[in-house]
């Protein structure tokens, strides 16, 4: 039992973390808005240069063979940043499923793929609008019987309008030719059920931590009375409670992350206990956050909403806190699992 | 990274569960808040001690096993599964223990720390005055040298298993001039001293777990002075860091609550909305939560850190989990939540728990102080 990071994976975490502080800035990420193209090719190089984009390839494929545990803390970072690419998509859903994706899918898609160079968009019922279509070389469309490819220019699309700006997603008007397969679909859509709740779970909470480090400078700069309102205990509570709910979900993401790379039996639990644990972390930090900056938090100059609108996002998408809830009902009820101590781990 | 357990801590729980299994009483004990239900709690401390499991986590050299957290987590998890007596020393053990070890002469730990491993010293807190709650250094009991020893006035209140314990260690004022966290000394006083009145206060179910203590010229030998004259604050702050740290409440306890509310929601489904699940649902979310971050805690503590004011963080947690568990189970229960005598849905248990939860948001030091532990400490907000 040895529950702590390796020295690779905080180096990881750390190089992530430093080049996303420089080149992810909330400034950068309004400029996209503005342009209405927040999808940054240079941004999108620069991660392939680094490495992030095949990172978690194996090494024949290109890839650094990085695990989930690794990926996750990553995946936190780019949240904590609101990395506007699909990173994490393109990493946790698209490689991490290639090896389980039916052979005439997978070929398909290295074709198009370049080593991981070129995004691939993914639908599912769960999240089942495709982000940032127009810059990929194609999609993965799971529905309820069989996963398809189809690749980009194989489809007529067009952008539909998100919340959160930094989202280009789009809506599949018609395909033209497909690639499908229900070869291990069940396998197959529970693999990207999982890895999709995690992932929006890492994602979370870096969100959430954001959040809560912007309230906390906000407030202790804000002057009311004669003093910063930080030094109120009402509003010191607040933001307390958020760093509890954060410190509590973080490792269950790590648990769900080390669960997947050991094709642990109950991945799928863990996995959406993450997301069940992040989500309400991520919503709390949302409604606090906004209540510390107080009225200029409901405003659209401060960079407070940039989070929290990806944050309403990523609650909503890969199963919300109520579907995982309800995940996590039957799998505790349905089978010979047992609850309380001693089936932790 | 490393998220399973060894071989070697497998075999360890496996010789946990066997003694357990043949020492556990076979009928519950009486409350360890009666008289008779105490001395029962005390006869467990003793068979603790005859397997030598009463201290696991001490060093050998105290007579402890050693354990290392990992393993001290793994006991608990058996000792909770075994529906174990409550640790009427739990103050000597898990607080006052580790702090003599940490700042007692060597006359104090050969003298203290064995009499708490056997059960003879069962140890209350003496912490709160009527004045001096959540705001401690607000103490006013003195201590006077007074050549050999130190004559005591003054007033503890909400002191824990004060109405039946031998001894009790708390802070005095031995300055008589100073203010605040300054002049205070840490003194560990026997509760049989000519002086010394114990007046038992009966809780919110109805029996007396703590006690005011009225102190008038009672004389406490010098060497019952812990660490040096006027260092008091210091030796308590490590005090309760143990406390809120890992060693108050292991996860084990909240995850067997958890475990029978899903039982007890299961049995009784029909009867209830689909809001109930949901709660029943967090509470197995919550636990499980807490028990991964305590083992990475725990991995990381091995690993040479420390805990800090991170144990805040836990605290408000687990407690107002505990109080949402019992909360939850008391509306699955419906018109029974009002039974306090034995039933078949075990009424009783859950809505004793259920006061009990309300106290963990207070002992401790308040959740509010702890939030502004975490705003000042781990945010860096203004004081």
């Amino acid at each position: 039992m040895n529950f702590i990071f390796t020295e690779d994976q905080i180096q990881f975490k750390d190089a992530i973390k430093s080049f996303l502080t420089d080149e992810c800035t909330p400034k950068s990420i309004r400029e996209g808005w503005e342009a209405k193209q927040s999808f940054n090719s240079d941004r999108w190089q620069s991660l392939l240069e680094l490495g992030v984009l095949n990172s978690n390839l194996p090494e024949d494929k290109g890839g650094l063979g990085m695990d989930q545990v690794t990926l996750a803390l990553m995946v936190e970072e780019m949240g904590y940043a609101g990395l506007p690419e699909p990173v994490a998509e393109q990493t946790f859903l698209i490689n991490d499923l290639m090896p389980l994706l039916p052979s005439s899918i997978s070929q398909a898609i290295e074709e198009n793929y370049d080593a991981g160079a070129k995004y691939i968009s993914i639908a599912h019922p769960l999240a089942p609008n495709p982000l940032f279509i127009n810059n990929s070389a194609g999609l993965i469309l799971f529905d309820s019987s069989e996963c398809k490819f189809i690749a980009k220019d194989d489809m007529d699309f067009e952008i539909i309008s998100s919340n959160d700006p930094s989202r280009e997603i789009f809506k599949i008007n018609s395909m033209k030719s497909t690639i499908s397969s229900p070869e291990n679909f069940e396998e197959l859509n529970s693999a990207v059920s999982a890895r999709g709740a995690l992932m929006t779970a890492a994602l979370l909470i870096g969100l959430a931590q954001k959040m809560l480090d912007l309230s906390s400078v906000y407030v202790g700069d804000r002057t009311q009375f004669g003093k910063p309102i930080g030094s109120f205990q009402a509003v010191k509570h607040m933001l307390a409670d958020v760093a509890v709910r954060i410190e509590f979900a973080k490792p269950a993401v790590y648990r769900a992350a080390y669960s997947l790379s050991e094709n642990n039996p109950k991945s799928a639990l863990h996995c959406a206990h993450a997301k069940f644990m992040c989500a309400q972390a991520a919503e709390l930090a949302c409604k606090n956050s906004l209540q510390a900056h107080g009225a200029m938090g409901y405003t659209w100059e401060m960079d407070l909403h940039i989070y929290m609108r990806k944050a309403w996002s990523m609650m909503a998408c890969w199963g919300n806190e109520d579907k995982q809830q309800d995940i996590i009902f039957k799998t505790l009820t349905s089978s010979s699992e047992e609850l309380g101590v001693l089936y932790t781990f | 990274m490393k998220i399973n357990f060894t071989n070697e801590q497998h075999a360890f729980r496996d010789e946990v569960r066997t003694w357990l299994a043949s020492n556990v009483p076979q009928r519950p004990l009486l409350s360890l808040d009666t008289k008779e239900g105490f001395e029962q709690h005390r006869q467990w401390e003793r068979t603790l001690n005859k397997g030598n499991w009463s201290m696991v986590t001490w060093p050998k050299e105290y007579g402890g096993r050693g354990l290392d957290l990992i393993q001290w987590l793994i006991f608990e998890e058996e000792y909770y599964r075994a529906e174990a007596p409550t640790r009427v020393n739990q103050n000597g053990v898990f607080l006052l223990g580790p702090t003599l070890m940490e700042f007692g002469t060597h006359e104090q730990k050969s003298k203290f720390l064995n009499a708490m491993a056997t059960g003879d010293h069962i140890w209350a807190q003496g912490w709160s005055e009527p004045g001096a709650g959540s705001d401690m250094a607000a103490i006013r009991t003195t201590a006077v040298l007074e050549g050999d020893h130190y004559k005591i006035n003054g007033q503890k209140t909400w002191s824990s298993r004060a109405s039946y314990a031998d001894w009790t260690f708390g802070l005095f004022r031995t300055d008589l001039n100073s203010e605040r966290h300054r002049g205070l000394s840490f003194i560990l006083v026997p509760l049989n001293l000519p002086g010394i009145t114990v007046r038992p206060i009966p809780q919110l179910d109805g029996e007396p777990g703590f006690a005011e203590i009225y102190f008038d010229d009672v004389e406490v030998p010098i060497e019952n002075l812990l660490g040096g004259d006027g260092e008091g604050w210091k030796i308590a702050m490590a005090t309760a860091g143990f406390e809120r740290g890992l060693m108050l409440r292991s996860p084990a306890r909240f995850q067997q609550t958890a475990a029978k509310l899903l039982k007890l929601y299961l049995a009784k489904q029909d009867q209830c909305s689909p809001m109930i699940q949901a709660k029943v649902v967090e509470a197995w979310a919550q636990s499980e939560s807490y028990t991964l971050s305590i083992y990475h805690t725990a991995s990381k503590m091995l690993a040479g850190g420390s805990i800090g004011s991170e144990s805040s963080l836990g605290k408000i947690f687990w407690s107002e989990l505990d109080h949402m568990m019992h909360q939850t189970a008391l509306k699955i229960l419906g018109a029974s939540a009002e039974l306090s005598q034995e039933s078949r849905d075990d009424a009783a248990k859950w809505i004793k728990g259920f006061m009990f939860s309300y106290a963990g948001p207070i002992y401790a030091g308040t959740n509010e102080i702890q939030k502004n532990i975490i705003a000042e400490r781990l945010l860096g907000l203004p004081r």
